[in-house]
Formats: C-alpha cells, structure tokens, sequence
C-alpha cells in the first residue's frame, strides 16, 4: 500500500517584511508568481497558511504545512508564538537589501529563544536572485553566516521559479533525515511532525498538485 | 409512544441522554433490538453543541463572578451555543420552505418513498443498521456510536428531529425512514466517528478536534467509501484543505493569549477602577451572546452585491483593514452555480410536461445530484473557512492595528452582526442547494436523493455553528483591546509583553 503521506512538517517561514516570503509560497502552492495587484502581494497580516505534498524520494511524500509569517514589525508577538509548534523553517532575507540580510541573526535569535523546548531546523534562502544586478548580498558572506549558524543556504526566486522546490525539497529531506536518526520525535502535543497514513489511494486534490522538476540555473 | 414522541424527548434529554441513546431511542421505539448498549454514557449530548473549549469568558469570569457564570450554564441550552437549537428551527422552516417552493421536498420524497418503496419495517432498519454496526465494529475496535467526522451526533439529532418534524406535520408518520437514512448517512459519510469522544474532552480546542477528526477522514480507505460520500464530499477535508482549520488554530492562539493578558491585568486592578472594567467587559461580552435570528420574518436571499456591499460596509466600520473579498467571492461563485444549474428547469416551466421533462435530463446530465451534493459541501466548507479567515485576520488587526477611532464595544456589535449575516446566508445557500438537488433528482429514488439533502442541511448547521464559535474567541481579543485603550494615552504604541 502506497501513503498518501508519511509525515506532516508544520514550517514556519520568517524574515523581513517584503524580502518576498508570501510569493515564495505561492509559487511553490499554487505554481505562479502572484501579479503585482493580486492580494498575494499586500503584506500578510499576523500569519498565512498554505500546505502541499512533496515527494522526497520516491514513493515517500510529506504534507507540508506552512505558516507564512507578517515581516511587519507590528506583528512580532504573534509570529513569536508560532516558532514552538514548527519543525522547520525557512529565515529569508531579500538579496537586494542588505538590512533583511542584517537582521537574520535577529530572527534566528528570537526563534531560539521562543521554540524551546523544541528545536527547528532552519534553511537561509536569500531571495529574489533573479534581480542580480541590484544584488547587496553576496553570495559568500551568506554562505558564510549560514556556516556559522548551522544552516544551509540557497538563492532562490519566486519570479522565475529558481530553486524554489529545491529549497522545500532540502528543508524536507534533512528533517526526514532527522527523524530517522530520531534525533527529532512526534510527540503529543506538538504540531511540528505528525504521522501520515497509508490509506488505498490518494487524496485526489493533493495528487493534483505534483511536485515539478525544476532546473537549477 | 410513537418515533415522534421519541425524537421529542431525545430534544428535552438532550443535557443528560447519552448521545447515542438518543439515536437508539428511534429505533428501540419500535421494539427493535437495541443494536448496542449505550456504553459511553460519560457522552452527554449536549456537549457538542458547545465548544468542546471552556469559553475563555466564562473561564475568565469563573473567579470573579461565579454566580453568574453559573446562570449562564444553566441557560446555555436556550441561548450561548445553546443557540443551536435555533439553527435547529431554522433548518426546520428552510426544510419547509423548499418543500412549498420546490414543491420536491423532503415531505414529498418520503411520500414518494412511502408508495414506490414502502418504509421499511423496523426490523429491516436494524438489520441493516446492526450490518453497518458490524462493519464499524470492525475498523473502530468495536465501538458502535455512529458520529459525524465533526461529532455531529447532536447535529445528526437535530436533523433528525426537524425532519423528523416537518413530516409528521406534514401527516406522514416515517420517522423511521428518515431515523435510517440518517444512519445511513452517518454509517456509509461519517467513517472517522470516534471523534465525538474527542469533543467530550474538554481541553482540547475546536481546532484540535477538526483537525483530528479531519485525519481521521484522510485515514479512511477511499475504497470503502461509497461514491455518494466520495472523499470529494468531505467537509472537514475540504474545510482543511481551504485552510480553514490553520486560521481557525491561530484565531485560538490569539484568543487564548488574549484572555491570559486580560486575566492578568485584571488581578493587578483594583477598587472602582477593578469595578469600572468589569462593568465595560460585561457590555461587551453581552455583544456576543447573539440575538436570536429573527426567525419570523423569512429572509430573502441577498442578491450578490447586496451581500458583497453589507459584508464590505461591516468591515469598514470595523476599521481594519480585513479585506472580504475573498469570502464574497467565494459565496457569488456558488450562488452563480445554482443559477446556471437550475436557470433552465426554471424559465421552462410553463411549457409542456414532456419538454421540462426533457430539460431536466439534460440538466441532470449537467448537474448530476452527486455533482450538485459535492459542490454544496465544498463550498460550505469553502465559505466557512473564508469567514474563519476573516475572523482571525480581524483578530490580529484589532490587536495589532493601527489606533482607530472605534470602541470595542461597537466592533464587538458590529462582528455580532457580521456573524448572523455570515450564518443567515449559510442557511439560504443550503436552502438553494436542496432546491437545486430536488431539481435535479426529481426522478431519483429518495433513498438516493434524502441524504444529500440531509449532509447539506446538515453542514450548513455544522458550518454555522463553526463560525459562531470562531466568532466566541474574538471576546478575549475585543477585551484586551478594549482594556488596552482605556489604560493607554493613545499616542503611545503598545507592545505586546511576550506570554
């Protein structure tokens, strides 16, 4: 018998108002970059959801649910009290603004200080890559800060659609990796990781939406 | 004592009969064999008709006004979530009004019902009620109580009896029939039944409870669902998969936190000024304990942009910046669809029997009652989750907007509104697709066609009752709110302590 899913993920998406957090999650749920009048693009009030499946290895899906986090500043006490049911997180920053960059530590500090006494596995993504010329990050001193905290890195673009199931795909299989290793546990009570079931078939609106094969750039 | 007596006293017992009693006690009416004892008598009807949450109110008015609170409980049965009860009438007079309007209603069907295939006897109900028990045993260890994936007993119950109602004043004593079908209903829809237990329990939130129920549905092998109650029809998946449980979740960390801050802001007062917020608190939680609808007057349906400008208009005097398009688009999209669905049926009607006739096979073909079924859930669970949307997004603005010149108090009023309006036209949206399935099954038999009528009827119910309790846990953030305006020079920015 084949899963519809094996796991569920609750990630939790954080960063800097506008560095591009709620297009990244379209275009991985729904396959588009949203236009620029759509609702997508005003900015996310407390937090937003989208979920979809992804197939990790062959055979072996993962329902992702996403917690789009506001940037804004004004709703920081309520992206606070999401840190603790998350197992994974993306921390973006937008690589044509150096300030989102700066304040990376900032974010991964206070999820640190709010998801005890879980753990979440963090994925830096510097966005927006498809707007190279304007780029104020390189691509070095992310990889470095990424070292220094533990995290991986990747440069993506909702726009034309870089690496954006790629980063999905990492965050998923390293924390796949982790609960095989059982160095991460469902436990009551907590919303980070949650069993699948193995029913006949699949939920037919889910398979609708099939992980895409992208090409790296 | 006839079913009817039966489903009258299930209504009066409902605080202390055991849930599934009062199912049973349709079918042990007629001498059948109790299909089971009722074995989990710690189940009291009642209780899913509340949330299965302590209201964070009451909760938070538990140490500092005990005698009322306990007015309260005891009244909860005629208003608070006790409120259902009306949702039960309304549901009664929609049933009553399709069937004058439509004229295929559900009256009509168990007439049909009663000459084509004759009620059958009870012992043919038991049989095939001990039959889906068996099955159920099977996969749920044992445990009979057939529940909605919801918990809908209490719910199923209702239907029960207002359709139970609507035909005995209508002079047909099939009580029985309708009992069967609702099990049926329940047996072949509602696999992940063991959730009612979960509702019992009463620390755990609504949104746990959806959610768990909603796993269970996933859970369910597909292959063993009939095509009627295909994985399509299921609301809490669909409620699921529109986000709704998600928005539903953090409108539950919002009131939650709220009503934690509110707790403790009121240990710190004292003397008048203890007094004097106690005083504005209660104001505003009497904004929430909803008015009856009015029943009497019954309501036409908005016409799209009437209802797009009034849900426009309320959230403009809320004064945040909730947007409610998407909810209005959501709702005009289904209305749109039973335009077009019974548009044809409808401007023919003057013409000869055989050419309406005509139409309606060719509309069944377009909108089979199973399509029509499908799309009436999921845009119950579509509309409802758009509203919890709404709600938890002007959750987080209240808390965390700008300063407005509105005082809790009329937003509490004006989201009090905004919740009979959201509910009332749940109700006619249900109304619309029953008519449209009495439409389109004009020739099905009613053992086809009664329970897609009964699921809607049923999810509207479940649906309203859903964005009622969402509406509930906006109180402890109007509450803060309205603390935190009065205890604050308005030019100074707040910022939320941690919790």
């Amino acid at each position: 018998m084949e899963a519809i899913w094996i796991y569920q993920f609750r990630l939790i998406v954080i960063g800097d108002s506008t560095v591009g957090k709620s297009c990244l999650l379209h275009r991985f749920t729904q396959g588009r970059f949203p236009g620029l009048r759509s609702p997508a693009c005003d900015p996310t009030v407390g937090v937003d959801f989208f979920s979809r499946l992804l197939e990790i290895e062959p055979g072996k899906r993962i329902k992702l649910q996403l917690w789009d986090t506001a940037g804004q500043e004004r709703f920081r006490s309520i992206t606070r009290s999401y840190y603790r049911n998350s197992v994974g997180g993306f921390l973006v920053f937008d690589i044509t603004n150096r300030r989102s960059f700066e304040h990376v530590k900032d974010w991964l500090e206070e999820a640190k200080m709010h998801v005890q006494p879980f753990q979440i596995v963090f994925l830096l993504v510097g966005h927006k890559c498809d707007l190279a010329s304007q780029r104020q990050v390189s691509r070095e001193e992310a990889e470095k800060l990424s070292k220094d905290c533990g995290m991986k890195y990747i440069e993506t673009s909702a726009k034309d659609a870089t690496n954006v199931e790629e980063s999905f795909t990492i965050l998923a299989r390293d924390i796949y990796e982790l609960i095989k290793k059982g160095d991460i546990c469902i436990q009551d009570g907590w919303e980070g990781v949650k069993s699948g079931f193995v029913p006949n078939t699949v939920h037919s609106s889910e398979e609708a939406v099939k992980p895409r094969k992208q090409c790296f750039c | 004592m006839s079913a009817g007596d039966a489903a009258v006293m299930a209504d009066k017992d409902a605080t202390e009969t055991p849930a599934v009693t009062e199912a049973a006690s349709i079918l042990k009416d007629e001498n059948c064999e109790p299909v089971e004892k009722p074995e989990n008598k710690c189940q009291p009807a009642v209780s899913t008709r509340k949330r299965p949450e302590t209201r964070p109110s009451s909760d938070l008015e538990a140490s500092e006004l005990p005698a009322q609170q306990e007015t309260a409980s005891k009244d909860a049965s005629q208003t608070g979530w006790g409120y259902w009860g009306s949702w039960g009438k309304s549901l009664l007079s929609s049933a009553s009004a399709t069937v004058a309007t439509v004229g295929q209603g559900i009256s009509n069907v168990i007439e049909k019902a009663e000459t084509s295939l004759g009620i059958p006897s009870p012992t043919e109900i038991s049989a095939e009620v001990k039959q889906a028990a068996g099955e159920t045993s099977a996969s749920e260890n044992g445990s009979l109580l057939v529940s909605g994936p919801f918990g809908m007993l209490s719910t199923i119950s209702t239907a029960v009896q207002s359709t139970g109602k609507s035909v005995i004043s209508g002079g047909l004593d099939a009580l029985e029939f309708i009992g069967k079908k609702t099990m049926d209903v329940i047996a072949e829809g509602d696999p992940g039944f063991k959730r009612t237990k979960g509702l019992m329990i009463r620390n755990s939130t609504l949104s746990q409870v959806l959610r768990e129920a909603k796993d269970k549905e996933e859970q369910w092998p597909s292959n063993e669902v009939t095509m009627e109650t295909d994985k399509k029809t299921h609301y809490g998946l669909l409620f699921d998969e529109f986000q709704g449980l998600s928005h539903l979740e953090a409108l539950e960390m919002l009131s939650r936190e709220s009503e934690i801050k509110v707790k403790s802001i009121l240990s710190s007062l004292s003397g008048e000024e203890l007094q004097t917020t106690r005083l504005e608190l209660e104001q505003l939680k009497e904004a929430f304990s909803l008015a009856e609808f009015c029943e009497e007057e019954e309501e036409e349906r908005q016409g799209d942009e009437d209802f797009t400008k009034e849900i426009t208009e309320l959230i403009a005097q809320l004064h945040v910046s909730s947007r409610p398009e998407k909810l209005a688009r959501a709702r005009n999209t289904a209305y749109e669809w039973i335009r077009t669905s019974l548009a044809k049926p409808v401007a023919e009607k003057e013409e000869g029997e055989k050419q309406l006739e005509a139409e309606n096979t060719e509309e069944a073909q377009k909108h089979s009652i199973e399509d029509i079924h499908a799309f009436a859930i999921r845009s119950l669970a579509e509309l409802t989750a758009c509203s919890i949307e709404l709600f938890h997004k002007t959750a987080a603005l209240v808390l965390h907007g700008q300063k407005q010149e509105v005082t809790a108090l009329e937003r509490s009023q004006t989201l009090s509104q905004m919740t009979v309006m959201l509910c009332k036209d749940l109700a006619s949206l249900s109304k619309e697709f029953t008519t449209c399935l009495t439409t389109a099954g004009v020739k099905e038999k009613a053992d086809v066609l009664n329970p897609l009528i009964t699921a809607v009827f049923l999810e509207a119910s479940n649906s309203a009752s859903y964005i009622q309790d969402a509406f509930q846990l906006l109180l402890p953030v109007l509450q803060i709110s309205l603390i935190e305006n009065k205890t604050e020079s308005p030019d100074v920015s707040h910022q939320p302590r941690d919790l």
